[in-house]
Order: C-alpha cells, then structure tokens, then sequence
C-alpha cells in the first residue's frame, strides 16, 4: 500500500451555494431521464474494461496454439481429413471456449460489485437496476462477440494457410497432368477447406455463449458466491446438452398428452436445449444448413437471452443489497 | 416552506431470518428530519440499524413499514437520488481502474460528458488531494486514498446531499482530519451531510444535530450543543493566571453557595499531540531531505 503523503492535502471548493439552491437536482447533471443509453454505455464499457483487464483474452492464446499445433500434426492425413478434423477441432474449441468464457465471466459480475460494495455507489447515484443489469449483460455480450470475431478470423487464418500449402502441393504434384485435371483437384481441395456453412454456425455458437451469459446472469442474482452459481450452470450445461434425448426417449415411453406436453415446455425453459445450437457436426460432415434451420435457432438463442435477462432483472428488482 | 433534505417517517425494518419464525428487527418506528445545509450524524454502536437506515434512504434496501423522501421525493423512485452523493463504509472500487477513470464512470452514470466532466473531474481529485495519483490504479491506492476517491465520486455531480456511511473508518488521523474539514467545507457551501458514525469525538466536531440509535430506536435527538451541555456547570479557560489568582478564584467559589468540581491544567488532546508530533517529525525529515539534496 502506498500514500502520497505530498498529495494530502484536501483543497477548498471553489464556490459556495445557499441550501436548497437549484432545485432537486444537482447542477452539473442533465436531468434525470427514465431510461438512458448513455448509462448503459458506461456499465458496458466499464464491464468489459474490467474483464479484458482481468486477462481473460489469455484463452484466445490457448486457442491459436491449439489449432496452430492442430494442424501441425494432421499434415500426414490426406487432405479431405485434415480440413474435417481442423473444421472439428476449431469449432469445437470455439464452442467449448466461448461457453466456458460466458459462464465464468458472468457469474463473478453481480457477487463481485456486491462483495466490494461497488453496487452500492452505483445503485446510489441515479441508475435504475434493469439498466445496471443490460449495461452488465451487453459488457459480456461485446467481449463473447470479440472472443469469437478474434477466434474466427485465427480459423479461417489457418484454414486459408493450410489451403494454400496443399493447392501449392497439389500443383507441383501435378505439373505434368493436363490442364482440366488440375484444376478439378484444385476445386475438390477449395471445396474441403470453406464451405458456406462456417459463418451461420459460428454465428449461431456465438448465440448459445450469449444464452448462456444470460442464464448465468439469471443465476447469479440469486446466487450469493461465484462458486454456486459456476457449479448450477455445469450442471444446466450438461442437462441441457442431453435433455433432447431425455425428451425423445419421454415421449416414446409416456402418452403425450398436454400435461406430459406443459412439463417438458417448463424443462425446455429452466433447462434450455443446448443440442439444439449444436450446428458442428453438421459442418464438419458438410451438411448443408437449411436457411430455415439457422433461422429458427437464432431466433431460439435471441428468445432464451431476453428471456433469461428479463428473468434476472425481475429477481434483482426486488432484491435486498 | 422548503422540503427537508430527508424525512423519515415510521420506519421499521425486519431482516427474516431463513427456519426461524421470528425477524431480526434492524430499525423500529424511526422519524428523523434532516434539514437543507446541516451536518447530521446517526449515532450508535455497531449493529444498531445505522448502515440499513442510510440504505433504505438511498433505496438500496426496502422498507417494512413506513415511509423515506430525499427533498420531498420518495427515496424508491431512481430521480430521488439526482441529488444525492454516497460513500459506503470502507469502499472498494473497481481496482483495475485508474482514479481518473472511476471518476469518469461515475461521472457518466450521472449524465455527465465532454469538457464539464473533465473538468469537474479535475477540480475533484485537486479537492481530495489525489492530482499526482490521477493514472494509478486504485488497486495500488492506500486506505486512506481510497476513501477520498470515494468523496470524489459521491461528489462528481454536485449533489445537495452527501450521504456518508462512517467515512474515516480505518484511516489514519491526518487522513481523518482532512475528512472532517472537507465535511465542513460541504457545509460552508450549502450542502446537506448525513453521516453515520460511531466515532462520538469526531461527531461531537461537526454535526450540528445528532441522533443516537440503540437496536435499532432513535433514544436521543437534537442539537448536538444543547444535547451534551450540563445546566448547572460553568467552564472558565483562563491563561497566564497566577497561582495567586486562581487561589483568590477558588476561595471566593468556596465562600458562595457553588461547588467547584474540578482544578487541573488545561490538556491537549491526543489527536493534537499525534498531529503535531508527526507534522514536525515530517518538518525534520524533509529539511534533512533538503540538506541532503543542496549537499549532493
């Protein structure tokens, strides 16, 4: 600990008002406005200064090494299945980083302001709690968005290197070979690599990491440790991975009438169905995904954020700091 | 008639306590009135309902029963603190930030921006002493530094009322003295001080009305002169006074029909006596310093 004992002193205020001066408010301030943006930028901000200068982005280090290294030892497969094995490793990691990432961000923010008491001059200047929740989530939100942007583009990166190593390869294999033929292998290789598929499902990995942010959240604001709420979302993480399953194998086994129908709707809410935003797979083997598909889980990932973030407001509303 | 600066009206708090039937009652039936431009210091010991009323008065907890306003707005509503600035006992800020940018947050949460908050920031950390430590993060700030960034916050919008839950906690006596005279200060310039305390000496400094609360009862509140005055004594401070004369003085109290209670020097007190010792002990190593510095 440190003290600047020649910065001590305390000065005098400039000016002098009579009480009661100027009103309700403050004089500096603008008025108070029922909901600002301009706040919820400033928690934004705040949230990811915080958590970028906790040196979470190590991870991405963790990554690139990974697929780096990767790719380094699949040199000796043949080319089909090394982009399958890299697209399968890097999605993967993707999707296993960025949900680690969203859970363990997420679920030191609330505990923490409250433990320091850093909610306290927060929530005592004029800041709904909906708005200190949305500042907190978005703070996460924009740090999974450049988890994953930093994380898609060392992908594609060394999806693109390894491209061009073996259609330079394949030319120099080739070179005598006539000209059609070359150019047919030159596709099949293109072809493996990139296939339109990539994007929607790192788009789509990027929305169960924010869903899980959100639930986390929502977590959280009953939670009174980290610890708790950690250990509550790897359970959720796991049962929502296999609650497809569970459901298939309920419904084959129970009538499905509406009571069966209403209590597997309220498993779906507390327990979203993480399997379905599982897209790798598919890509991986080179499944188109369906324009309908995307769609319809980004809309499921979009719906279950709100919702959790909306959940978690309500429980925090009424919470007693 | 203007509005007090906080009402206080029927208050009572109860904290559930999880398998038992019965509550923990932290505040019964509190009225308190604090005035525009006082100082007004909530007294008692630990556990007596002090940090929970400043709470409720700034939302930050509800009420069981009973009823809080900041200048005639009820506290529950997000506006009433427009014009409130508070600083919560032994703050921790975020660590990772510097002073300058803690100010700037906070500064945005109240609508603050541009040149203004750049300059209110400025003229802040001059106030509080805390210019040469603006880049440092606060998580290499001492005590003492940490609490005044936290006056600093509590005061980036200008509010009319500060709100300080024991604010010298935990700091050193020159730190603590720069507080109360900062304390002052916010009087001298109109603005409303709520403090909670249990340091009854650095109270009995500044507040202009006290109130005593003992398990969560408001037992004693008023004028803080007219609370601790004793009717029936009189205090005379006399200096250079011969031996001679204040014989001549005590028997002449002897011969009439009042008592004298007490003959002694008068004393110091204690943190005087550490202030000076250690404003000429700084005096001595700083001239050393400089001694030190021309002989180089």
């Amino acid at each position: 600990m440190t003290n600047d004992r020649n910065d001590l002193t305390l000065q005098r205020f400039p000016g002098r008002r009579s009480p009661g001066e100027g009103g309700n408010a403050s004089t500096l301030a603008k008025p108070y406005r029922a909901f600002s943006v301009g706040r919820i930028g400033a928690i934004t901000v705040n949230t990811l200064t915080e958590l970028t200068r906790l040196k979470v982005f190590y991870f991405l280090l963790v990554f690139a090494l990974l697929l780096i290294g990767s790719s380094m030892f699949m040199a000796q497969l043949t080319f089909q299945q090394e982009f399958q094995i890299l697209k399968d490793v890097s999605l993967g990691a993707m999707s296993i980083f960025t949900s680690l990432l969203a859970i363990v961000a997420t679920a030191r923010l609330i505990p923490q302001d409250i433990e320091d008491r850093t909610i306290y001059t927060i929530l005592a200047k004029p800041v709904p709690r909906l708005e200190y929740l949305l500042g907190k989530i978005a703070g996460v939100l924009l740090l999974l968005a450049i988890g994953t942007l930093v994380m898609g583009a060392v992908f594609f990166l060394v999806l693109y290197a390894r491209e061009q190593t073996l259609v330079h390869v394949t030319m120099r294999q080739m070179a005598a070979a006539p000209r059609e033929q070359i150019d047919e292998a030159l596709r099949a290789v293109r072809a493996s690599a990139f296939n339109s598929d990539i994007l929607p499902g790192i788009v789509i990995i990027y929305l169960k990491a924010c869903l899980l942010a959100a639930l986390t959240l929502f977590v959280s604001t009953f939670a009174t440790t980290n610890i708790f709420t950690i250990v509550v979302m790897a359970f959720i993480y796991f049962i929502g991975h296999l609650q497809a399953i569970a459901r298939e194998y309920w419904l084959q086994e129970h009538s499905s009438g509406w009571i069966s129908r209403v209590f597997l709707a309220v498993v779906a809410l507390i327990f979203p169905d993480l399997q379905a935003f599982n897209l790798v797979d598919d890509i991986v083997a080179g499944t188109a995904i369906s324009l309908g598909l995307f769609f319809k889980t980004a809309v499921l990932g979009v719906f279950y954020t709100t919702i959790y973030t909306l959940l978690a407001a309500f429980v925090f509303y009424g919470k007693e700091l | 008639m203007t509005d007090p600066a906080v009402a206080v009206r029927g208050l009572t708090k109860l904290f559930p306590v999880p398998f038992h039937r019965q509550s923990v009652v932290a505040v019964r039936d509190l009225d308190l009135r604090v005035e525009p431009g006082e100082v007004y210091g909530l007294l008692g010991p630990n556990g007596s309902g002090k940090s929970t009323t400043l709470k409720i008065i700034l939302g930050l907890v509800s009420p069981t029963r009973g009823r809080t306003e900041i200048f005639g707005r009820d506290s529950r509503l997000v506006e009433s603190r427009e014009a409130v600035g508070f600083l919560p006992e032994n703050p921790y800020f975020y660590k990772y930030l510097t002073g300058e940018e803690t100010l700037r947050f906070f500064g945005r949460l109240c609508g603050l921006g541009g040149a203004p908050l750049k300059n209110r920031i400025n003229e802040l950390l001059t106030l509080v002493g805390l210019t040469k430590a603006r880049k440092r993060r606060l998580g290499t700030y001492s005590k003492g530094m940490l609490q005044r960034i936290g006056l600093a916050q509590a005061l980036i919008h200008d509010p009319k009322l500060v709100v300080l839950d024991e604010p010298t906690a935990g700091v050193d006596p020159a730190g603590s003295r720069e507080i109360r005279d900062l304390i002052l200060d916010l009087r001298r310039r109109g603005i409303t001080v709520l403090l909670s305390s249990h340091l009854l000496a650095q109270a009995q400094e500044i507040c202009d009305r006290v109130g005593i609360l003992a398990d969560g009862v408001l037992v004693r509140e008023g004028r803080l002169q007219e609370l601790i005055a004793i009717e029936n004594q009189t205090e005379l401070v006399i200096a250079d006074a011969s031996p001679p004369l204040v014989d001549e003085i005590e028997s002449l109290i002897n011969r009439s029909n009042a008592k004298l209670i007490e003959r002694r020097k008068s004393t110091t007190t204690l943190e005087r006596l550490f202030l000076e010792a250690t404003a000429k002990n700084d005096e001595a190593r700083m001239s050393n310093d400089e001694r030190i510095t021309k002989q180089k």
